[in-house]
């Protein structure tokens, strides 16, 4: 069952052949941008521009019909408009391609009778020419390990994050994010309308995919929520599903209607609904990105007890006690730690201008040297009633204090102990006057798998989300056990 | 083209779901004052009285039911008084009688509720009873079917849940019949697709137990 999905979407994400009709010698063009696109993404296979008035794009022969191509095409990208869909279906029948992408919008989300009735009779010529459709109205797929992309420059490094978004926009947006963020991904790809292949599909697809550990979605959406619903507690049975849902207010969900054609159901049953499922609930961009970050880092997760460090240098006073503040309002737990390391923390640190508890302010490290500093946080990563340690790094602070080369040291720490820790370590880098060193900083501790978030607030939502998943997997498999 | 939703009576919508063993108190149809008196004195006192008709929705506010009537003499005279309130709220309400049942002890007030979704199709609802659902909208839903592990959250999610975990000294009401009731419930609206909507306002949740006092289904 499983490998025969990952057959049927092999020519979807793994294409050995692309054509792309709507191009033409004029750079400016819609097609055009997609067969540059592709060019850029460093695409292996051939390309084929289709455009009425031939000529030549990219180096690249236009044909003047997807019929002329001499070689076979597995998928095809279309960027004509909606009017002239449906000759252009019949010539794709006839080239037995694949698969066929519509960018080409103007389809049931300008909710019209024709929009929908031309929706209709190209799902019956994809079905009689033995193609699947992707869209209309989206910007398709994202294969960084194939090359295949949907962004112009840059590609980012595959991983085992997978997504599937019913916007191109937030498409888009998620696979930079996850470029400047660290966030590997192995599919992603932008449905819209979802006339034949959906969301759903694609759910299943990448649950079964073997280079995906993690799932996230953008949802505005379904023409059938029980078959929605049934899939995600599926995918969600096997692999983490991360779903942000969009359209949650009557604005949204107005605006939802007319852009991808979907119902409205109330949020309250949205949320129930992907709970029911087993999916996590996410409520926009940041925190979707945040958490498929850590589940990135996370096969599995221990726990919720979280050790909380701050002021590795001066000011950790007021941001211990509220990184304590957002854990605990969160539902995380941040426990007191041991009397072992308390007396430890007592003969590193003294008494004065420190909170020996957890949250932990290690800051008057600054004036006994970074082997009292790095015996603390070691001391207090090690306590055996902490799950996983959330440290607050201020590079704004550090970096007068400490000069580059101490922020070197202190993070090539980090790396060290994160790899003999046994036990998550997530980063907290906030933004500052030193942006330029922080994004330095933030890319040295991703590439040694250590995720790094923007504040505690939002790390403590996302360890939170992910507690919630695997708390949940131990549950459901306990009754397995029992049962 | 509008559809048309046909109301059932307290007694109908009882009788159903009584049939699938949803857990209700029994109301028993009364068409005049000798009747009501003579299913009160079978079912044994102290009784409830309730106005029948499908032109009734707020059965309280237009003097339509009468609680706790110890006697026979107390039963004939709420009947009357019963009628008389109703046909001033309601000019021209379609009255088949009044349902007498019995008057069961105070336990704590649930709500369970079935609507459809227009995507997800059959949607229960749980919620504390009252001012807690209709101001707080402290309610959760899960959609059908709703295996026993849902409904343990549906219940438990909701703020007020402390309330039904021992308030104050309270003995705790029953989270396990609960969850068998919402969990018939899901059974019942799945087996019965033509059912819109479904209201089990209140449920009397108990230690040992739990029971639709009132109930409604609409077509």
């Amino acid at each position: 069952m499983s490998d025969d999905i990952l057959k049927q979407f092999d020519p979807v994400f793994y294409p050995k052949s692309i054509a792309v009709v709507g191009a033409s010698a004029d750079a400016m063009k819609a097609g055009s941008y997609w067969v540059q696109t592709l060019v850029s993404a460093g695409y292996r296979g051939p390309i084929y521009p289709v455009g009425s008035r031939g000529g030549s794009i990219a180096g690249l022969e236009i044909y003047r019909n997807i019929r002329d191509i001499p070689g076979e095409v597995d998928y095809v990208i279309v960027a004509i408009p909606s009017r002239s869909v449906l000759d252009l279906l019949d010539d794709c029948a006839a080239k037995s391609v694949r698969a066929v992408q519509f960018f080409t919008a103007g389809f049931s989300e300008l909710d019209t009778e024709s929009g929908r009735s031309l929706e209709e009779r190209m799902v019956e010529k994809a079905r009689w020419g033995g193609f699947r459709i992707i869209g209309p109205n989206c910007i398709g797929v994202y294969c960084p390990e194939h090359r295949v992309s949907f962004l112009m420059g840059a590609i980012g490094e595959p991983g085992c994050v997978g997504f599937v978004s019913q916007s191109g926009g937030i498409a888009g947006k998620l696979a930079t994010n996850g470029m400047a963020r660290g966030i590997g991904y192995s599919k992603g790809v932008s449905c819209g309308n979802g006339i034949d292949l959906d969301a759903s599909d694609f759910l299943e697809y990448l649950a079964a995919d073997p280079q995906t550990r993690v799932i996230g979605a953008y949802l505005e959406g379904t023409r059938d929520g029980r078959r929605l619903f049934n899939t995600m507690r599926e995918v969600s049975s096997v692999k983490p599903l991360v779903v942000w849902k969009g359209g949650r207010t009557e604005v949204g969900a107005r605006a939802a209607r007319s852009h991808t054609g979907s119902l409205a159901s109330s949020p309250s049953v949205w949320s129930a609904v992907l709970k029911q499922a087993g999916a996590v609930e996410v409520h926009g961009l940041d925190e979707l990105t945040d958490t498929l970050l850590l589940f990135q880092h996370a096969e599995h997760w221990q726990g919720a007890r979280v050790g909380v460090i701050g002021g590795l240098a001066d000011g950790g006073g007021g941001i211990s006690v509220s990184a304590g503040d957002a854990c605990t309002e969160i539902g995380l737990e941040v426990p007191p730690l041991s009397d072992q390391t308390d007396r430890a923390l007592r003969e590193l640190l003294g008494e004065v201008g420190s909170i020996l508890g957890n949250p932990v302010d290690v800051s008057q490290a600054q004036f006994r040297g970074f082997p009292a500093l790095f015996q603390a946080i070691e001391t207090v990563a090690g306590d055996a009633s902490i799950d996983f340690v959330l440290i607050q790094q201020d590079v704004d602070i550090l970096l007068p204090m400490y000069s580059r080369a101490g922020l070197e040291t202190i993070n090539d720490f980090f790396i060290e102990l994160r790899g003999r820790l046994g036990k998550p370590l997530v980063m907290v880098l906030p933004p500052g006057p030193v942006e330029q060193e922080r994004l330095r900083l933030e890319q040295k501790l991703l590439a040694a798998s250590i995720p790094v978030l923007s504040s505690v607030e939002r790390a403590a939502r996302a360890i939170f989300n992910v507690n919630t998943y695997f708390r949940r997997r131990e549950i459901e498999a306990g009754q397995r056990d029992a049962a | 083209m509008m559809k048309t939703q046909k109301v059932l009576t307290e007694v109908e919508s009882k009788e159903l779901l009584a049939k699938d063993g949803i857990p209700v108190v029994e109301a028993r149809l009364a068409r005049n004052k000798k009747e009501a008196i003579a299913i009160a004195r079978e079912i044994g006192f102290p009784v409830v009285l309730k106005i029948v008709s499908p032109d009734v929705v707020h059965k309280t506010d237009s003097g339509g039911v009468r609680l706790g009537l110890a006697n026979a003499t107390r039963v004939g005279r709420a009947y009357s008084e019963i009628l008389s309130s109703v046909r001033q709220a309601y000019p021209g309400a379609r009255i088949q009688g009044v349902s007498v049942q019995q008057m069961v002890p105070p336990g704590v007030e649930v709500i369970v509720g079935m609507s459809k979704d227009v995507q997800f199709g059959p949607v229960l609802m749980f919620g504390l009873g009252g001012i807690l659902v209709e101001v707080l909208k402290d309610v959760s839903f899960r959609i059908a079917p709703v295996s026993k592990r849902d409904a343990g959250e549906m219940i438990r999610e909701i703020k007020g849940y402390p309330v039904l975990d021992g308030y104050r000294g309270q003995e705790p009401a029953s989270v396990t019949a609960l969850e068998d009731l919402i969990v018939r419930v899901s059974e019942f609206v799945e087996k019965n697709p033509q059912i819109e909507e479904l209201d089990l306002n209140p449920v009397f949740a108990y230690p040992d137990r739990a029971v639709a006092v009132d109930a409604r289904i609409i077509l």
